[in-house]
């Protein structure tokens, strides 16, 4: 890796215990973030789950009010600048103070502060997502905001990318077109990327970590290849009268049809099997789920 | 050569990739010392995880199917046979499903074998319906 200060620590991104609170309200509830370095990380949490001020507190925007976050060993409170440098972020909302610039103007105000700015690339980026350049900040719509914001992003080509809800009022068309630019760019050089997105299926296939903020609370963090073998969906025949007893615990959603149920399990799927069979169920068929569908398991609430 | 992933596959996407890899080389879409496209190339297509492709690529070259010629690209092995050499993992692969699927639904291997003998039969050992309809001008066929 070419950035510079990097611990002994895999983590990219790495926060310890970390609180928010906004009034009587929590934000953010003891998280311990854990984003290996060069994953590309999906957070996946309803409106107010926490995400975008998790995304602020790592940019330093805002302070936490107990616990720590690290990026590349730096400590985001004390080396705000320095971890700005090295990270490429596209914020939840738009910045008001350059609302006069044209697109353009504000590229060439960004190159000034990047050392390693590419400018070839930005231009490059600027056709790609169409980003008028002549338009003033403060006229362009909201998708045009998103993809100049992108274009600031991307074109510094920094070690970390922190995406807030990138592809947020694109149309389907330049939503695909930014992901594949996004696949484009994660080829051409090592980065490390945190994203959140409510388009989740959209990313399912970029995706190699996935993160499940509930209530401030990082529920779940593992490989997509965990989430792919430990939260599965079981088709199951039961008994009359039959009641799922210790398997409660870890039963996210269920619907029946009769002396049919399916419910998504988490679990090693040989485990839960003997689990099930033991309770007198017989296991017709387990499927794995879509990134989405296991990730909003871990977000519905226990049935009941 | 197109490749395709589909969501609905339980397999991992590197593998998916490599079976269509497998596929382009048995009917003929892919052919000794063809370029493929770069990881970044595919990546972009696919909208995948550009170690997801490479992960496909290193899996294809361990097995000597393509090579890298560096600076170049990738490009398929000069000397593939792909009826010898690809075949066996691609009915591996199908078998392996078609075996998953059976055990799920409780079903003896025997019986899935002679199922699949008496459907061959149906079908008067006419190539499956969905084989003739990818592919269109063929020379004859692997068989």
């Amino acid at each position: 890796m070419t950035h510079t200060n990097a611990s002994a620590s895999d983590y990219a991104v790495s926060t310890h215990g970390l609180c928010k609170r906004y009034g009587r309200d929590t934000a953010l509830d003891q998280v311990g973030l854990r984003v290996p370095d060069g994953a590309v990380y999906v957070l996946v949490g309803v409106n107010g789950a926490g995400k975008s001020t998790l995304f602020k507190l790592l940019m330093n925007l805002e302070r936490p009010d107990a616990g720590t976050a690290e990026v590349f060993g730096l400590d985001t409170g004390r080396a705000g600048s320095e971890v700005r440098a090295q990270v490429g972020y596209v914020p939840d909302r738009q910045d008001a103070p350059y609302r006069s610039m044209t697109s353009a103007r504000l590229l060439r105000h960004a190159a000034a502060f990047y050392p390693k700015w590419d400018h070839a690339y930005a231009d490059h980026l600027t056709h790609a997502l169409g980003v008028p350049p002549q338009q003033r900040v403060g006229g362009l719509s909201k998708g045009e905001t998103r993809r100049l914001q992108l274009v600031l992003a991307l074109a510094h080509r920094p070690p970390l990318l922190l995406l807030d809800e990138p592809t947020d009022g694109l149309d389907p068309v330049v939503r695909r077109r930014a992901l594949a630019l996004l696949a484009e760019h994660l080829a051409d050089a090592p980065t490390t990327v945190l994203m959140s997105t409510h388009h989740v299926h959209e990313v399912e296939s970029l995706a190699d970590h996935v993160g499940v903020l509930r209530d401030g609370r990082l529920v779940a963090q593992m490989t997509r290849e965990e989430l792919r073998r430990t939260v599965r969906s079981y088709q199951l025949e039961v008994p009359d009268g039959w009641a799922p007893g210790e398997l409660h615990a870890v039963e996210l959603r269920r619907s029946s049809a009769g002396r049919d149920v399916r419910c998504t399990l988490v679990g090693e799927e040989q485990q839960v099997t003997q689990r099930l069979t033991a309770s007198g169920a017989r296991v017709r068929q387990v499927s794995t789920l879509a990134l989405e569908d296991a990730a909003l398991a871990f977000l519905s609430e226990d049935a009941s | 050569m197109l490749v395709t992933l589909d969501s609905r596959d339980d397999r991992p996407l590197y593998l998916q990739i490599v079976d269509q890899v497998r596929r382009a080389l048995l009917d003929g879409t892919l052919r000794a010392e063809d370029p493929l496209p770069s990881v970044r190339e595919l990546a972009g297509e696919l909208v995948v995880n550009p170690r997801t492709v490479s992960q496909a690529y290193r899996e294809l070259e361990g097995e000597g199917v393509i090579y890298i010629r560096r600076g170049q690209g990738t490009f398929v092995a000069p000397n593939i046979h792909p009826d010898r050499r690809e075949r066996r993992p691609l009915v591996r692969g199908v078998a392996e499903r078609a075996l998953i699927e059976a055990r799920r639904n409780g079903l003896g291997v025997e019986e899935l074998v002679t199922m699949i003998r008496e459907l061959a039969a149906e079908d008067g050992g006419e190539r499956s319906p969905s084989t003739t309809a990818v592919r269109s001008g063929e020379e004859g066929g692997a068989a």
